[in-house]
């Protein structure tokens, strides 16, 4: 035990001389959460409209102020011809040009289907379709109060047929904002970002200089030598928790919901598989470089996009899907967004518990056996 | 470490091209059904004989839905009243409730989108019934008629390939070229080239053109692998393109040399690197976020990451065939914030050469 | 009593095999030398002999233990200080030396003890709050030998100790190593600079993982070779040896500066055929020539040379 804590306060001395890389490795977490956090944002709030109107009545005119009712789309242009909007388009000045054909009214009138074309930019495939989903619930609706009209000029009875009205409650969540949505995921991505990176680089940095094989000559247990990286990093893990849950529920406002004493159980468990990984990297990686190109390109992106921290998992092909199991990040992620936005605590999360648990204990004794003390 | 460079563009895409999908489809429903009548049957079938929705169950009981939402077993749950069709028939409005999980607000508003089209779509078409019994036309007053340009199927891919090459570029980029001038800076072999009759700027020239042409094989094989895994062809001037990635990589290179001149030692000029172009190449390129959404001050702070001008240009390039009139202030932006840190790091490296 | 046993010890890395079947032993409180050129073998042997490699086949007594039964008591009863430098350069004086005590279990009086024995050895008394980095090569050196026998071990193993350290140091170093043998501490070193080699009590000499020779400094030098050795100083160095190498009563030829060593194959051969073949047939000046007792380099070449062919 007491050569543990001679590691520890060897470890902890190292990181507070170094100044650089103090720096480094509390404030790029408050970095990237604010940055992540203002910048992670995928909704679609502004659709930047071209009109053109061939029509030019006042059914026309309807329609658009509809569109402009639900508060989402912006008109940048009025289009004088079709010429003009392929410019538009091309340049991609517009994501979408709404075209009203020139019998617009006409057709409605004679209860003839009026054609109207939306033509999108559509390299954004997610935003464009986000985007025809609005226009496509403004047209429906329009559809519809035209034939509750036209039934009225029909000189029925009115009201011929009630109508059904969607009323929708959002939970958890109620303004669907993104950021309440990303900030919680961020704030696990970047604990995994800190952890795996100092893990992964304390042992081969050691090999490199050449304490590692003084280290190895001396006495000390293959597990005293681990525990005393381990529980440094762990402490440094902690510390970085601490700090981006205040930005969280300080900066951003997203307060926790459930239970924190559950939340920083879970944490410590995710600290833990990152430090496996970053562990397994070390024992895999004969430089430094290695380590920080095997960390960042082969663990920590494809992690980082499996996770489901941005992109849903449930959208992903069923292979991916599968691959997503392996990955610590996501378990803590359905933990911190069951415990912060849902208030759910551990009889309902003790199953991803319980596997974030098991991926750390696996990753350390795995990566353990493949740290002997002998060398190659 | 040659394997990495390469490698990881091919899994990279690979992920971006299946794994990331923005398309909402297969929405996981329970649907709390009250009244049992035709009307909320044929509600129902309408709404799961699209790809859109997936009936994952039906709810008995409303203290249920607590739990289908927190574990996230369903996505949304629809609220069928007992009078539903009592009042449709007496020819009242009725509303139904639905309920959203709303943690991903995005996904939320899509699902919000689909189930209130569903909804009056299937309005409409019990009026129409209506009318049909009474004898009266039927019709669909506003016939809506999308087009996608550039990306007919709305394959998030293309959009993303850009992006991707932008950023798989420019990481390669500083992060390989600061690292190996600190490397040199570590080992000591660099007042090897001190002493020597080299200047600066040859030693920097030297330290560049490989990292050039490693780079332009990664972009290389990041767009045949684009061509080949997703069918995306260039359809713009490939010497256009040529050019602009030059340009790019002097930009990019220009930082990575910059960090070199700053970092004294590999950790550092790693981290550095991180910090300066994987996450803003990432976050702030637009290459996943728009930048439209972001508040003020973090889209000012977008100009820091050459990624962001570059993912412009190719998107033009690659996908809309536009011409160079489209992009020109990229260019030079992108010319300008090269010849800055070069002449920043060539200032710096002269004056340590002086110390020594 | 033997410190170190080493019995048919072998390593092999694939097909390469780095060590071939050595055998030799090291008398308890001797300084052993270790020479062998670079890739010969030397750091390989060691660090199996330190327990943290492990042999292909054979065995090692270390201390009374078997490397490959009983690594861990054998590193128990060791020191080691590798040709890297083993010191944390963020960490101070004090630092290291507490750290490296706490990994071998030292506390109270006996650490305080030892501190203080460090820090005097390595001439750091009241410099202990110095950052590692900012110490000088010679004092560095000294303060990881310092730290490395910090739990004073029986047995202590230096791989190329003094290796870029300026000469003054390298002395100052090897009367760190005599002291400690003195004190009754075996002590097994690697190098490559032949002077060190003089101050062994018993030196082996290995070769592409081969054992070539073994013995003191002075029976190296007379038993491995009989044959006269000539010491020619001329003003045409370069010549001279070209000219005498045709000649079939000369064995092997060195230049050491401006003279040239030559070890003869025929003992009826002397000095004056030499002034005779340089001088009167190639009009080449000399200015000395004389017979001398063959030096460790001497040796060492020609055992290496003969080991090669």
């Amino acid at each position: 035990m007491k050569t543990i804590y001679h590691f520890i306060i060897k470890e902890l001395l190292q990181v507070k001389r170094d100044k650089k890389m103090l720096v480094i490795i509390f404030m790029a977490p408050i970095l990237q959460l604010i940055f992540l956090g203002y910048a992670a944002n995928m909704d679609v709030d502004i659709v930047h409209t071209t009109i053109l109107d061939q029509d030019k009545t006042e059914s026309s005119r309807n329609y658009i102020t509809s569109l402009l009712e639900t508060g989402y789309f912006q008109i940048d242009y009025y289009a004088k011809d079709y010429n003009e909007i392929t410019e538009l388009l091309n340049d991609g000045k517009t994501l979408v040009s709404i075209i009203i054909p020139k019998d617009f009214e006409k057709r409605i009138n004679r209860h003839q289907p009026a054609p109207v074309q939306a033509i999108f930019e559509g390299s954004d495939a997610s935003k464009a379709s986000i985007a025809l989903g609005y226009i496509q619930g403004v047209t429906t609706k329009f559809s519809q109060n035209l034939i509750l009209e036209t039934k009225d000029n029909l000189g029925m009875k009115s009201p011929i047929s009630g109508s059904i009205i969607p009323e929708p409650r959002v939970w958890y969540n109620p303004e669907m904002k993104s950021r309440i949505f990303m900030v919680p995921g961020i704030l696990g991505l970047v604990l995994m970002i800190s952890t795996i990176s100092l893990m992964s680089m304390a042992i081969v940095r050691e090999r490199e200089i050449g304490t590692m094989e003084q280290l190895i000559v001396t006495p000390v247990k293959t597990y005293q030598l681990l525990l005393g990286k381990l529980i440094p990093f762990t402490l440094i893990g902690f510390v970085i928790l601490v700090i981006v849950m205040v930005i969280m529920t300080q900066w951003f406002g997203i307060m926790v919901r459930g239970n924190k004493l559950f939340l920083v159980f879970a944490a410590f468990l995710f600290v833990l598989s990152n430090l496996g990984i970053g562990l397994f990297i070390s024992t895999i990686s004969k430089t430094q470089q290695q380590a920080m190109m095997a960390s960042v390109f082969a663990v920590m992106m494809p992690m980082i996009y499996l996770s489901g921290f941005a992109f849903p998992i449930e959208n992903m092909p069923q292979f991916f899907q599968y691959i997503t199991y392996a990955i610590p990040l996501r378990y803590f992620i359905t933990i911190l967004r069951g415990v912060v936005l849902k208030g759910m605590g551990i009889s309902s999360l003790w199953i991803e518990a319980l596997i974030l648990f098991g991926m750390g204990a696996l990753l350390l004794v795995i990566s353990s056996m493949r740290f002997s003390k002998k060398i190659e | 470490m040659l394997f990495i460079i390469f490698f990881f563009p091919v899994v990279l895409l690979i992920i971006f091209g299946y794994a990331i999908n923005f398309d909402v489809k297969h929405i996981k429903i329970a649907v709390y059904d009250q009244d049992k009548s035709d009307y909320t049957r044929n509600y129902i079938n309408g709404l799961i004989s699209s790809d859109y929705f997936d009936l994952v169950t039906y709810v008995e009981d409303s203290d249920e839905i607590k739990g289908l939402l927190d574990e996230k077993v369903v996505q949304a749950v629809i609220v069928f009243p007992n009078d539903l069709s009592k009042k449709l028939m007496s020819k009242q409005d009725v509303k139904v409730q639905y309920l959203i999980d709303g943690v991903d607000g995005s996904t939320a508003s899509v699902i919000q989108n689909y189930v209130n089209a569903a909804t009056y779509a299937y309005s409409i078409r019990l009026t129409k019934e209506y009318l049909a019994v009474h004898g009266k036309n039927i019709y669909v007053p506003i016939d809506l008629q999308p087009r996608f340009w550039f990306n007919p199927e709305l394959q998030s891919t293309k959009f993303l390939i850009p992006g991707l090459m932008g950023m798989i570029l420019i990481v390669t980029a500083v992060i390989s070229i600061s690292l190996s001038i600190v490397r040199e800076k570590e080992r000591g072999t660099i007042e090897q080239i001190n002493v020597s009759p080299l200047s600066s700027l040859e030693f920097i020239l030297g330290k560049t053109i490989p990292y050039i042409f490693i780079s332009l094989i990664n972009a290389t094989i990041v767009l045949a692998a684009g061509y080949v895994l997703f069918g995306i062809v260039i359809k713009g001037n490939i010497f256009l393109l040529l050019f602009a990635t030059m340009v790019f990589l002097f930009a990019a290179l220009g930082l990575g040399i910059f960090i070199s001149t700053v970092a004294d030692s590999q950790q550092v000029a790693f981290q550095a690197a991180n910090v300066t172009s994987l996450l803003p190449s990432f976050i702030l390129s637009g290459f996943i976020f728009p930048i439209e959404t972001m508040p003020n001050i973090i889209q000012v702070l977008t100009n820091i990451t050459p990624a962001k001008f570059y993912v412009v240009i190719l998107r033009a390039i690659l996908l809309r065939g536009a011409g160079v009139s489209a992009f020109w202030e990229q260019l030079i932006y992108l010319g300008i914030f090269g010849t800055i840190f070069i002449t920043l790091a060539t200032i710096i490296d002269k004056r340590s050469r002086g110390k020594n | 009593m033997k410190a170190i046993e080493v019995n048919n010890l072998t390593k092999k890395f694939g097909d390469f095999t780095a060590v071939n079947n050595i055998n030799f032993d090291v008398k308890q409180g001797e300084i052993f030398g270790f020479l062998g050129a670079n890739g010969a073998g030397k750091s390989t042997t060691i660090r199996m002999l330190i327990g943290v490699l492990e042999p292909t086949s054979g065995d090692a007594m270390v201390g009374g233990y078997s490397i490959m039964n009983d690594s861990e008591m054998v590193k128990r009863h060791i020191g080691y200080m590798s040709q890297k430098f083993s010191l944390y350069n963020d960490l101070t004086v004090a630092e290291n030396i507490r750290f490296y005590a706490g990994v071998y279990g030292l506390d109270g009086k006996k650490y305080q003890e030892r501190k203080q024995w460090v820090l005097k050895v390595a001439n750091l008394e009241n410099m202990e709050n110095m950052l590692t980095s900012s110490l000088p090569g010679g004092i560095k050196q000294r303060l990881a030998l310092g730290t490395a026998v910090i739990h004073e071990p029986k047995i202590v193993f230096l791989d190329e100790p003094t290796s870029g350290v300026d000469p003054v140091s390298r002395r100052n170093f090897w009367d760190l190593i005599n002291d400690l043998s003195d004190a009754g501490t075996t002590v097994l070193v690697t190098t490559h600079y032949l002077d060190e080699a003089e101050f062994c009590n018993d030196i082996i000499l290995i070769n592409a993982g081969r054992l070539v020779a073994q013995g003191n400094a002075k029976a190296l030098k007379t038993n491995y070779i009989k044959n006269p050795i000539l010491e020619i100083e001329s003003d045409r160095v370069v010549d001279s040896l070209e000219i005498l190498e045709k000649e079939k009563w000369v064995g092997e030829t060195s230049i050491f500066g401006n003279y040239i060593h030559v070890i003869l194959n025929d003992d009826t051969i002397t000095e004056k055929n030499i002034t005779q073949l340089l001088y009167e047939q190639n009009g080449i000046k000399i200015k000395r020539i004389e017979r001398i007792i063959p030096t460790l380099e001497d040796v060492f070449i020609h055992l290496i040379e003969k080991d090669n062919k």
